[in-house]
């Protein structure tokens, strides 16, 4: 499995101009002799492919404007301008103070080498598999737990009701829920209506049993939105402030086909819930040596689409969060939006590999030898010392 | 559409598609699975019939013990709770068994018709602490070998079990002119004279009278139950003397040998209007509420043939056309639903097991994540019955907020058996929840359209497959096969 179009995969530069006006270190170097062995490092799975160009809109690129009429913004509209290209999708002003505080970054237009074929699935046993084809039943975090150089900053924790794949494998990770029933989110209630369309019966219960209180409650959970999201970051917030080193969940509902604009700002809420949940549970200083890296499976079609969405794509986005790490930066290589720059005339190119960017936290965060991570972790992986991702 | 025999054998006359098990090719192989099923041994009670004989006797004897003790001043608490936890471990035992039953089993036809006919003779754990473990011998006992066989035997098997007599009060009912009447001023009760003619043979609105209530209840006075040794006795002292006139026929007075009631019961059994009653019930339950009358006329013509044969009348019913057109016309009940669920997903037989431990070990407390719960403000005493809670979910509480739990029928008419009752706002939600959740806790790993493959084969639709395809995410994927209206109808 390997990228296409000619991207090497290293040596990422990264966006030029405004963005990157000050300078600073992306990602400090890291320093071994200083880690205490008890950095954290949570991944959050964006379950549905989540849109990227929605999230962190590039408003500054001449074309956007045109293949997003509907859903694109501008600051003058609402968006709040991170540096001067990128806005940040208003649904997610909760996390400001983060990027304001230097512990938010993104990486634009990263992906896994998935291409083409746009199953939902096996888009996904990419992300967690860490890109092995589909045979590999292992995920990358749960290999990463056989090479992390100290054996007492292994323990790991998957929030759910069983093992995900990115966790499973041969080496022990735990695995607990903070509640049995978790919410449906809004694309799957839309899913559900079309899975119903058909049969009249079905659909008429359906609409109802969105309508009625005892029905919400199974379908929504406790009838409270979100609430599970939360529990979810607070449990792994305290897992990770006793001897748990690595903690991973996911959040659905970026499957936004029908209807974005509504769904997507649920969804972001949710993600900046959880976010500024784990912080709070941490507590400052676990929070200081801790990274978080929020990926999804795909992105979206650059263009929205004929009923107010968008469709699967290719190039997405990954979000950085954490007191390790030196934020307030949308990293990655733009590629443009013309119509020449996309792939296939349609997906925001993928200039670089999301699993390059969960290489480096594995670096940063416990050391993990490059050779070995490219080895065992995520085999197929070019990366080393010099990713545009550690780079100072 | 019409499916495939097989699919369609599978889905409508059995409990589901289960990876790996042969669907039944044609009516011949669903008919022979009734003998196979009725000599095996079912997985309930337990302790096999004669176990539970002796557990039950065991614990009514120590529950007498105690009412006595209590009654004499001398309360035992201890005793009185460990007995009452106990039964109800018995019957969440029991209970898993039935559903494991029903999963495991590769006799799906048979299986149907033990849950249609324990339902038609309805008993109910509820009725007091010992029903926990008597009904699951009842069926294990009364129902299900006999089930294939001629009618009147189920029936004289099935009324004639102390669940039965428990349940409708007849070990309360007393001649009114009998020795025991005039001695301690008992009296008749009606209440299994009612249901029998009301449910169990005639049917409601067959012309029968309150009279011939009365007169049914008389006949079946002497009837009781022997509580030390969990068996039916006759006892000439509670019985009406007398000639009793019941649908133009005179029963008897019979002091002597109690042999009326067995006269009574072949009676109404040969009654045209029970065949009728029961064939209308058994089209009603396998095709559509609203029976096609021509497909009951052939049923209850093999009836009469046959003398009440229940195989000869279950054969004219698959052998109709009707049988194998127009599907989906019926919404699984619930426990139809959860068992197939199961089998779709094809689990090893030990996660049952697991699930019961699950159960059982609620009250342990060794959760690893207790102290980040703790420090994290969660409700730290939920969290730790949370497996024990999951596996009840999944199972035996799922069924009760579906509103159909294990040998607990609302009333003697046994379970809602109409599609409307079924397909309703929080019937669908609390299906899609279920579905939701053991897609979550054993379908992460799973390839939605394999699974749809194998949980519906060619009954799903075109635009279900192509909507399971494109799914948000697997567990969704998956959720969305079991709560699908193919997989929810039959």
């Amino acid at each position: 499995m390997s990228f296409q179009h000619g991207f090497p995969l290293s040596r990422r530069g990264f966006l030029a101009g405004a963005c990157c006006a000050a300078g600073a270190s992306i990602l400090t170097p890291v320093s071994f002799a200083a880690m205490p062995g008890d950095n954290r490092f949570v991944t959050i799975i964006l379950r549905g492919a989540m849109d990227g160009l929605d999230f962190v809109q590039p408003y500054g690129d001449p074309a956007y404007a045109a293949l997003r009429p509907k859903l694109g913004l501008r600051p003058d509209t609402g968006l709040i301008d991170l540096d001067g290209f990128f806005g940040l999708n208003p649904a997610a002003s909760a996390l400001m103070p983060l990027w304001q505080a230097g512990e938010l970054s993104f990486v634009h237009a990263v992906s896994t080498p998935y291409r083409d074929q746009r199953s939902h699935f096996d888009g996904q046993d990419m992300l967690e598999t860490g890109g092995n084809g589909k045979g590999e039943r292992t995920g990358w975090l749960n290999r990463t737990l056989a090479v992390i150089p100290r054996s007492n900053a292994r323990k790991a924790i998957d929030i759910n009701t069983s093992m995900e794949l990115i966790l499973s494998g041969p080496n022990e990770a735990d695995s607990w829920s903070s509640q049995s029933n978790f919410a449906l989110a809004e694309d799957e209630i839309a899913f559900l209506d079309r899975l119903y369309a058909g049969d009249p019966a079905f659909a008429k219960a359906m609409e109802e049993a969105k309508k009625t209180d005892i029905s919400a409650d199974s379908l929504y959970a406790d009838g409270k939105r979100g609430a599970g999201i939360a529990d979810m970051a607070r449990l792994a917030g305290g897992m990770l402030r006793e001897d748990y080193r690595i903690a991973s969940f996911s959040i659905n509902g970026w499957d936004t086909h029908v209807g974005q604009q509504g769904q997507f700002r649920k969804a972001v809420g949710d993600l900046s819930t959880a976010i500024l949940t784990l912080k709070a549970a941490l507590g400052e200083d676990a929070w200081k040596k801790t990274a978080v890296l929020a990926m999804t499976e795909f992105g979206r079609t650059a263009r929205e689409n004929g009923t107010n969405g968008t469709d699967h794509g290719t190039g997405g986005l990954a979000v950085l969060a954490g007191g390790a790490i030196p934020g307030g930066k949308v990293l990655g290589k733009w590629p443009g939006l013309s119509e020449d720059k996309l792939l296939d005339r349609r997906d925001l190119m993928p200039t670089g590999d999301v699993r390059e960017v969960a290489a480096a936290m594995l670096y940063r965060q416990f050391g993990i030898e490059p050779d070995t991570l490219t080895a065992k972790v995520f085999p197929g992986l070019s990366f080393d010392t010099s990713s545009a991702y550690l780079r100072g | 559409m019409a499916l495939p025999t097989p699919t369609l054998a599978a889905i409508r006359y059995g409990y589901g598609l289960r990876p790996g098990e042969e669907p039944p090719r044609d009516v011949e192989a669903l008919l022979g699975q009734i003998e196979e099923g009725a000599s095996g041994k079912p997985r309930f009670p337990r302790e096999g019939i004669a176990g539970r004989l002796d557990t039950a006797t065991r614990v009514v004897s120590l529950l007498a013990a105690e009412a006595k003790a209590r009654r004499a001043g001398n309360p035992n608490e201890d005793v009185r709770k460990a007995t009452q936890s106990e039964a109800r471990r018995i019957y969440r035992q029991d209970a898993m068994a039935r559903l494991a039953q029903a999963i495991h089993s590769p006799l799906g036809f048979y299986e149907r018709l033990a849950s249609f006919w324990v339902d038609h003779f309805s008993t109910s754990v509820m009725k007091s602490l010992p029903m926990r473990m008597i009904v699951p011998l009842y069926e294990a006992q009364a129902i299900r070998p006999n089930l294939g066989g001629s009618f009147t035997k189920l029936l004289s098997t099935a009324i004639l079990h102390p669940a039965m007599l428990i349940y409708l009060d007849q070990d309360q009912s007393v001649g009114p002119d009998s020795v025991a009447a005039r001695k301690n001023g008992r009296g008749l009760n009606e209440n299994l004279g009612r249901e029998l003619l009301e449910l169990h043979t005639l049917g409601a609105g067959s012309g029968y009278t309150q009279e011939d209530v009365r007169a049914s209840a008389l006949i079946l006075t002497g009837l009781s139950v022997d509580n030390r040794a969990m068996q039916v006795v006759y006892q000439p002292r509670f019985a009406e003397a007398g000639p009793v006139n019941l649908l133009g026929r005179i029963y008897r007075d019979d002091e002597g040998d109690g042999q009326d009631h067995v006269l009574m019961l072949e009676d109404l059994a040969a009654n045209p209007k029970t065949a009728q009653h029961i064939c209308g019930k058994l089209v009603r339950h396998f095709i559509a509420d609203d029976a096609p009358e021509e497909m009951v006329a052939a049923m209850v013509a093999a009836w009469t043939k046959s003398r009440g044969d229940l195989t000869e009348v279950y054969r004219a019913m698959l052998a109709h056309p009707r049988a194998w057109s127009d599907p989906g016309r019926k919404i699984k009940q619930p426990f139809e639903f959860v068992v197939s669920g199961f089998r779709a997903l094809d689990l090893p037989e030990r996660n049952f097991g697991n699930l019961l431990r699950d159960m059982d070990d609620g009250d342990e407390d060794e959760s690893p994540v207790q102290k980040a719960m703790d420090l994290t403000g969660m409700a730290a005493r939920e969290d730790t019955k949370k497996k024990a809670g999951r596996a009840n979910a999944l199972t035996l509480g799922a069924l009760q907020r579906m509103g159909q739990p294990i040998w607990q029928p609302p009333s003697p008419a046994g379970f809602a058996d109409e599609t409307s009752v079924w397909l309703t706002p929080s019937q669908l939600s609390e299906r899609i929840s279920w579905s939701r959740m053991v897609a979550r806790i054993f379908g992460q790993k799973m390839e939605p359209s394999v699974f749809l493959q194998a949980a519906l084969a060619d009954a799903a639709h075109p635009e279900t497959s192509r909507i399971i395809a494109q799914a948000p995410n697997k567990v969704h994927g998956i959720t969305m096969v079991l709560a699908s209206p193919e997989f929810n109808r039959r």
